[in-house]
């Protein structure tokens, strides 16, 4: 037995430790397969929490739920690398802000397919509106048009967009939410402001007044419900009923027609004013040259008179005489025509007669006939 | 040792995430919790974090949004004071203000349920409201006649008032009218009279034109005759002016006023001729006397001098 127990002996410790030393390499060569697995595992797992933010949107990390950091320190910029921790622990929010967002009402304009847009074509028109299908204000006239506003806006407090205003109830972040209420200020700014325009100044007299109050009210409401948004533009197009284009169109013309008759007469009027201010300054001026030149005429006479008035003075009938002489040959030289009548036998002058009017007009021979 | 202690570790790490699985729960900082106790709400929690609560059955816990919600009702046909069907539509901003009120009111604190009472307690606040308008309330080019804001203030205050005396544990935070139309039937009448007042329309630009540029025009012409009656009144004092002006040379002439005139004579005489002018003579008087007084027998009556 023991010749038995000491073969036996002899034999396992071999056998044993052959087994465990293989059993022990399998081992230590799965642990350190294990090791290197979670090594790799744990780099990935870091690896993964790195992350960038993209230029034009801020981010935000959530850990535990709650952000990280305080106040505007808690927004994470672009041109940096961060890390977080792998989700339940970290959740990291993007926000898109400098991005400009539009958005369009949903109120206020008719049926139309995004082909017919790009066509600019519309559905024909029906009768009648139906308020299911067809979408038009009311003016403070109390007419019918279509409107539609185009907002455009960014993202200024990127906290209040995300964590203020739900997308629905998944409780996701995303800036569904914000659009979803800057569309409704839309809505009601069109609706509101339509109400206390009359049709024409929406649609002809005063488009730019009417654009200016639709956005104006866009932003009361978007200040007032606390958005956190920024609008940049708002755009307004308004158009009369498709059933009452022709009528409107025919408006448009009489109206444009009336104001080139009234640019015409503006014409007319600064012509004749123009001609009368020429007119009367010729005259004011005509008038002014008379002034001088009867004035200079008069002083000149009384020059001329107080030279003279000494000869006269020393024999006014030979001055008379020699004056007239000199006249009369002046006269003569510079008449046309000049008639001596002879005296009649008797010595008296004989009589002369002048025919002063002209000969009446002929009767025209053709009117006779 | 080492296998053991590399085992003990990766079981700690799995019973350290089991319990915290079991005893903590986080709250987004957009979320509320509700916490209960033996299903019996004892605590709200409203802060973003991680807390710590009894593993279920013992605690048990709920969720909601508290972040603000939109959604529009249904456009309902509602007649005004003074018997104006309209179709008004009404957006509405919400939020769960109170949790531990919410979530009783509403089967498992569903925020769809809460819409659904929402929007019937909005529709009786805007039946209640409009009924009380008349449309010149809704629509007005007169600022003062114009209600429109007050109407939307009316109907949130209706809507809170119901949503306080329930203490639904919600708020509204913003709302307004999203749709205000008529119904299919009266815009066609609406359209026929539109029609009316654009053909009248274009008959007064008609008119308007013609009528503006004769006024235009004859107001042009008043005014032309305005100015030239200025300017003749303007010539005769500039006369007027000269006159006097000239009068001052009078005492000059007073010397000998004979001499004078016969001056003035003399140039008038001078300057009354030109080319054109004809002059007729009696040979009788000077100078062509002297014709006679050359010869004895009389010129013949048909001599004339060029």
């Amino acid at each position: 037995m023991s010749d038995h127990d000491h073969h036996d002996h002899s034999h396992a410790p071999e056998t044993r430790d052959a087994g465990s030393q293989a059993l022990s390499e399998a081992l230590r060569s799965s642990f350190f397969v294990v090791k290197i697995a979670m090594a790799a595992l744990v780099v990935i797992i870091l690896g993964a929490g790195i992350f960038t933010v993209n230029p034009g949107e801020k981010a935000v990390i959530l850990r535990f739920g709650r952000p990280v950091g305080e106040g505007q320190k808690m927004l994470l910029s672009s041109g940096k690398i961060y890390w977080s921790f792998p989700y339940p622990i970290d959740e990291v929010v993007r926000i898109p802000i400098t991005e400009i967002q539009k958005v369009t009402s949903s109120v206020g304009w008719y049926l139309t397919t995004p082909e017919m847009e790009l066509a600019g074509t519309a559905p024909p028109a029906g009768p009648s509106l139906d308020p299911a299908i067809d979408g038009y204000v009311i003016t403070a006239d109390r007419n019918i048009i279509h409107t539609r506003a185009i907002v455009s806006y960014h993202i200024d407090d990127p906290l209040t967009a995300i964590f203020d205003f739900a997308s629905g109830t998944n409780h996701q972040f995303n800036l569904a939410g914000i659009s979803n209420a800057v569309q409704n200020a839309a809505n009601n700014a069109l609706v509101a402001t339509a109400a206390r325009f009359n049709v024409d100044d929406i649609l002809t007299r005063d488009l730019a007044g009417f654009q200016d109050a639709v956005g104006q009210r866009v932003n009361e409401l978007v200040e007032q419900e606390h958005l956190g948004v920024v609008v940049d533009n708002c755009q307004v197009q308004s158009v009369a009923p498709r059933q009452l284009k022709d009528v409107f169109d025919q408006v448009t013309t009489a109206r444009q027609n009336r104001d080139k008759v009234y640019s015409e007469a503006l014409g007319e009027q600064n012509r004749i004013l123009s001609q009368a201010g020429a007119a009367a300054q010729s005259i004011t001026n005509a008038a002014e040259s008379a002034r001088v030149r009867y004035v200079s005429s008069v002083e000149s006479d009384a020059e001329v008179f107080t030279n003279l008035l000494p000869r006269y003075e020393s024999n006014p009938q030979l001055y008379v005489q020699l004056e007239l002489a000199r006249a009369m040959a002046e006269v003569l030289t510079n008449a046309g025509e000049k008639k001596v009548l002879p005296a009649s036998s008797d010595g008296k002058s004989i009589e002369l007669r002048l025919m002063l009017n002209n000969e009446p007009p002929q009767p025209n021979s053709g009117a006779n006939k | 040792m080492k296998k053991n202690a590399l085992t003990l570790v990766v079981a700690a790490v799995l019973l350290v995430i089991f319990v915290l699985l079991l005893f903590t729960f986080q709250v987004r900082q957009s979320e509320v919790v509700v916490v209960s106790t033996f299903l019996k709400p004892t605590d709200t929690i409203t802060n973003a974090g991680l807390y710590v609560k009894w593993p279920w059955p013992v605690q048990s816990i709920n969720r909601f949004d508290q972040r603000v919600q939109t959604f529009a009702d249904i456009p309902s046909e509602t007649p005004t004071a003074d018997s104006t069907m309209l179709f008004v539509n009404v957006f509405v901003g919400w939020k769960i203000s109170d949790a531990r009120e919410f979530l009783p009111k509403f089967r498992g604190g569903s925020t769809a349920d809460a819409q659904r009472y929402l929007e019937n307690m909005l529709r009786s606040a805007k039946a209640a409201v409009i009924g009380k308008h008349n449309f010149a309330d809704f629509v007005n080019s007169d600022p003062a006649e114009l209600k429109f804001d007050e109407i939307e203030k009316e109907i949130q205050a209706s809507v809170e008032k119901e949503l306080t005396r329930n203490n639904y544990g919600i708020s509204i935070e913003f709302l307004g009218i999203k749709k205000l139309e008529l119904p299919q039937s009266v815009t066609q009448s609406v359209f026929d009279r539109m029609k009316a007042e654009r053909t009248k329309l274009i008959s007064k630009a008609q008119f308007e034109g013609e009528a503006e540029a004769t006024k235009i025009k004859s107001s042009a012409e008043r005014q032309a005759a305005d100015l030239l009656a200025n300017a003749q009144a303007d010539a005769t004092r500039i006369e007027g002016e000269g006159k006097a002006e000239a009068a001052k040379t009078l005492p000059v002439f007073q010397q000998n006023p004979e001499l004078a005139v016969f001056q003035l004579e003399l140039e008038a005489l001078k300057s009354s001729m030109n080319q054109k002018t004809t002059l007729f003579f009696d040979e009788t008087k000077p100078p062509f006397d002297v014709f006679r007084k050359l010869s004895p027998s009389p010129v013949a009556p048909s001599s004339e001098t060029k």
